[in-house]
This record gives structure tokens, C-alpha cells and sequence, in this order.
């Protein structure tokens, strides 16, 4: 079944298609990931699906619903969390409170003025035990801007998924890291999407290859192929558009 | 601090605030209840500006509202009692917010700074040009102010200042209270994440304009329990209180003070108060006074004067512990 479907999607920027009748299906419960070469459409796809644009034509599906024209806390609430290209975090709060923001969107806890948020026991326990998961324990009190650049990058997907969404959209969850800290990324990312849907741009052959299930490639906007990783490693369309400028 | 030494400190501060009015007389009573007034206005401007992150060129116009509210159901009404009086202003200052809100939540930060600058100005302009419902120039005055109690049993005159300093004071630090409790709420977090990063909390499933919009109306209902006071406290109110230049006061305290703690504007108002008694013994040029330290602070302190104590304190720790 497809959790996940956009029916002849194109999106115009004042002249230019970023998107051109783009048919993107995700499966319930795989890992997908889409590639494609600088200016294909990649992060304008994230955006139409998670409700930051509207298409200028198509249609957008979610668990068999039409959110074509659904805004992003709307997506959130039906269960889709995001991270963005660039570190979307709360900077001057801590790692505990960033996580906690989640935690509270998660129980929704929205328009609470009648309680202390210290007080609030489960979520502080629960908000300490996603910090622990991901290695963050440490810098709980440090303010998100003093966290070093992969930490604060982790830290952001792991607010994306502490809303407990049933598909994760990760937008080049490993952009700017180090070799180590793609590494580190990559377990994060393969241990806490373990079971849910996860859609992922990335620019890392090695990651994508080694983490998706199947891969959707854009260029110019077009779906260029969609398929398992071997099939798209062999097809030739694929490597002499993209995966051929990067020659080992 | 412990929770003990906490409340010892509080029940210390309670018995500086009872004893206050006995010890420096009528005059620095008053002073204390126009530094409260004050504080009120600041906090609840900040909780737009430093806890939200939203500049407002026009709260006067809240502080207005609530002001003229209280002084013309005071003035029309007879035996109207006092607690429903600031009650009025309260409510009039939330129903300007809830008209301005649908609009203004959707704005840009720089957008809505300057549309509150217009909407200031028009409600001045409507205070003077309004002559037969606010008095125009002259204001409003002399209207009757109501004894605080229950008919029969016990009345307090309210036009003694030191009856009027404790009903001041309770009223003002119970609006203070509540609004620090809501910074430590849920919606506190939210409020401060809206500040950080408006497009994350989006993201995360909580309604931008929605949660704004609350924000706005608790920032200007307060606004209006500082103007209910003031217009009791002076028992003349006049276009005055609506000018823009009354707008950038709290903004200047809170800058002062320290943008984005709590407690910083109450010291920012408490810094101004003083400074204008002690100025005006000397000269009458306050604003030129005030106007300096608002410089050397903005170049120095950016993050006012619980900023520079913060910086001092990690400087202190990190010498500490090398």
C-alpha cells in the first residue's frame, strides 16, 4: 500500500518548473530515498508534500487523504515529521528543551497555561530517555547553538522524530558533515527510522545505497528512474545524468 | 537556593512591601506605585518582545485602553465597585487585542512593528478628536473612585495612597504572577520557540497564528490592568498615555533591563523610576539623561543589565575554574 503518493505534481516558480507531473510513490514501511543533481527538485518535492507549497498542479496523497492543500502543522498532526537542508533548530534553547518541544507537540500539549512544564513528570522522563537514545545525555543543558555541528544536525532529526510520525521526510540528513560524523548520522538515522516510513534526500552515494530500499531519481524535475538500489546503479539513463559525474 | 531560603526571601520581600508605605511616607509611595504601574507594562510588553520575539511600536494604545475603559465606566456609571472597574479595563484592552489580532499574528516581525506604530497613532488621534467620549486634550478626570469592600460590611477608601499603594500592589503582583507562571507553562516553551525558530514550531504541529494570537491577548490584557491602575492611581487620564513615545517606555526598560528574562524589565523600570527622581532633582532634561544610558547600554550590554550580570557570571566561573 502506498502511505505516500503525489499524482502529476508540478510546481512553478514564476516561470521556472521545478517539479514537471512528478508521480512519487512510498510505500508503507520502506526506506526511500531520492537523488538527483543540484536544482532537481528535490528539497521543492519535500517542501509541496510537507505543506510548505501548494503545487501548481496535481495532487498530493496521504494514508488515502488529499493534503495537497494542507499546511504543515497539519501534515505534523497526521503524522509526518520533517528535518531541513539547513540545521533547523531551536538555537537558544537547550538540547533537553528542543527535544521536549517535540515530546509536547507528540502528547498535544498545545494550549497548556494552567501547569508548570518542570512539573510535568512523564515528559520530562520521556524527553530524557530520547536524549539517552541518541548519545545527547551529555548535552542536555548546553544550548543548541554551543552543540557542534553534527550533534545539532542529530539533534534535529531526532525532533523530526520525536513527534512520533509514522513517515519521516529527511532532508540531506547528512549535508556538511565529516566523514565520522556521516557515519554516526547514518546509524542514528538507520536505528531510529526502524519501522516507519522514511522518505530521505541525500547527495552521499554510500548512504543511499547502503540505507534505502528503493530509490526515486529526480532531474530537471522529472522522475528520472525509480527502483531498487542495484537496478539504478546499472541503469544507464541514471548514470549518465547524475551518478556518471561523480566517477570513482 | 533551596525552596526554604526561596520562601524566606519572598516572605522578606512581602514585609519590605507592607512596611514600604509606613516607612518612606506618601511621596515615594506614590513613586512605588508609579515604578510598579510601570513594571506591569514592560513585562506584559515583553512577553511580546522577549519571550515571543515580536516588536510592538503601539502597546500604548492597550495601556490606553485599559485606562479609558476603567475612566469612563467610572465616570458613567454610579457605584460601580472598584474590582469590576479594572475588571472593564481589562476587557477593553483584550477586545482591541481581539480585533487587531486576526491581522497582526500573521505579519512579519518588521511588518507588525509598524502597524502597531499606525494603529498607536490612530487611537491617539481618536482620544483627542473624540472630544465628547474622552475628553480630547483635557482627558478624562475627576471621575469618582469606588471604595474597595463588601456594602455593609467593610469599605476601604481607595483614595488614601496607602489604602491605594496595597490594592496597587496586590492586583499588579497578582497580574505579575500569573504572567511568570505562564512562561514556565507549556505554552511558555512555546512561546519562547516561536522566538527561536517560528518555522520549526510549525513543523512540529502547533498552530503558528493560533498561538501568536493567544500571546497577544494576554500581552494586551495586561497592558490594561497597568492602564485600569494608572487611571485609578492619577484619576486623569489623557491622550497623553496613547503617544507613540509612551509605546517606546517599556521598550526602553525592557532594552535596559534585560530583553528576554523575566525579571529583567521590572529592574529596567525600577532602573528609570530612580533615575527620573534623582534627574529631575537637578535638572529637567529627564529624556536627556535616559537617552544617554539607553545608548552607552545598547553599545555595551546588548542583553541589558541581567545580560551583563549573566556575562559576568560565566566569567566568574570560567576563572574559577581555571
Amino acid at each position: 500500500m502506498n502511505i505516500l503518493e503525489t499524482k502529476e505534481v508540478s510546481h512553478d516558480f514564476r516561470g521556472l518548473w521545478a517539479l514537471r507531473n512528478v508521480n512519487l510513490q512510498i510505500e508503507k514501511g520502506e526506506r526511500h530515498a531520492i537523488i538527483g543533481p543540484n536544482g532537481a527538485g528535490k528539497t521543492t518535492l519535500f517542501n509541496v508534500i510537507t505543506g510548505t507549497y501548494v503545487p501548481s498542479r496535481g495532487k498530493v496523497f496521504f494514508k488515502g487523504k488529499d493534503v495537497t492543500k494542507a499546511k504543515p502543522h497539519d501534515m505534523v498532526r497526521l503524522g509526518m515529521g520533517r528535518s531541513f537542508q539547513i540545521t533547523s533548530t531551536f538555537p537558544r534553547l537547550t538540547a533537553f528543551e528542543n527535544i521536549r518541544m517535540a515530546v509536547l507537540s507528540k502528547r498535544g500539549i498545545r494550549f497548556n497555561l494552567f501547569q508548570k512544564v518542570d512539573k510535568m513528570k512523564s515528559i520530562t522522563e520521556e524527553t530524557d530517555a530520547i536524549l539517552k537514545r541518541i548519545n545527547l545525555d551529555g548535552e542536555r543543558d548546553l544550548p543548541a547553538s554551543a552543540l557542534s555541528y553534527g550533534k545539532n544536525r542529530s539533534l534535529e532529526i531526532s525532533m523530526a522524530l520525536s513527534t512520533d510520525p509514522e513517515i519521516v521526510m529527511l532532508d540531506e540528513p547528512t549535508a556538511g558533515m565529516s566523514r565520522d560524523e556521516t557515519h554516526t548520522a547514518v546509524e542514528l538515522v538507520r536505528r531510529l527510522t526502524e519501522g516507519k516510513t522514511t522518505v530521505i534526500i541525500e547527495h552521499d552515494m554510500d548512504v543511499v545505497f547502503s540505507l534505502a530500499d528503493r530509490i526515486t531519481v529526480l532531474h530537471h524535475g522529472e522522475i528520472l528512474a525509480v527502483g531498487a538500489p542495484k537496478e539504478i546503479g546499472e541503469n544507464q539513463a541514471v548514470k549518465d545524468a547524475y551518478l556518471g559525474e561523480m566517477e570513482v | 537556593m533551596n525552596k526554604k531560603t526561596k520562601w524566606i526571601l519572598w516572605g522578606v520581600f512581602l514585609i519590605f512591601l507592607i512596611v514600604y508605605p509606613l516607612v518612606f511616607g506618601i511621596y515615594y509611595t506614590n513613586v512605588f506605585v508609579t515604578f510598579t504601574i510601570a513594571a506591569l507594562f514592560s513585562v506584559s510588553v515583553n512577553m511580546l518582545l522577549g519571550f515571543t520575539g515580536f516588536l510592538s511600536f503601539g502597546h500604548a494604545m492597550f495601556f490606553g485602553a485599559g485606562a479609558y475603559g476603567t475612566a469612563i465606566a467610572l465616570a458613567h456609571i454610579k457605584g460601580l465597585p472598584l474590582l469590576i472597574s479594572v475588571f472593564i479595563g481589562f476587557m477593553s484592552a483584550v477586545l482591541l487585542a481581539l480585533i487587531l489580532a486576526p491581522l497582526v499574528v500573521r505579519l512579519s516581525v518588521t511588518a507588525f512593528a509598524m502597524i502597531h506604530m499606525a494603529f498607536g497613532m490612530l487611537m491617539y488621534t481618536l482620544a483627542l478628536k473624540l472630544r465628547n467620549i474622552t475628553g480630547g486634550e483635557d482627558g478624562i478626570g475627576g471621575f469618582p473612585i469606588p471604595s474597595f469592600g463588601v456594602p455593609g460590611i467593610f469599605s476601604i477608601d481607595m483614595t488614601d495612597p496607602t489604602n491605594f499603594y496595597y490594592f496597587a500592589m496586590a492586583i499588579i503582583g497578582f497580574t505579575l504572577w500569573i504572567l511568570w507562571f505562564i512562561t514556565k507553562t507549556p505554552f511558555g516553551c512555546l512561546m519562547v520557540g516561536i522566538r527561536d525558530n517560528a518555522k520549526r514550531i510549525d513543523y512540529l504541529g502547533f498552530k503558528l497564528p493560533q498561538t501568536k494570537g493567544v500571546v497577544y491577548l494576554i500581552a494586551g490584557g495586561c497592558c490594561g490592568i497597568a492602564g485600569s491602575i494608572f487611571a485609578l492611581f492619577q484619576n486623569l487620564i489623557s491622550a497623553y498615555e496613547l503617544h507613540i513615545m509612551h509605546s517606546f517606555t517599556p521598550i526602553m526598560m525592557i532594552m535596559v533591563g534585560g530583553v528576554g528574562s523575566y525579571f529583567g524589565p521590572i529592574l529596567g523600570a525600577g532602573i528609570f523610576t530612580m533615575l527620573g527622581e534623582l534627574t529631575t532633582r537637578y535638572t529637567e532634561r529627564v529624556e536627556l539623561v535616559i537617552g544617554l544610558i539607553l545608548i552607552a547600554v545598547i553599545m555595551y550590554f546588548p542583553l541589558g543589565c541581567i545580560g551583563f550580570y549573566h556575562y559576568l557570571k560565566t566569567k566568574y566561573l570560567k576563572r574559577k575554574a581555571a
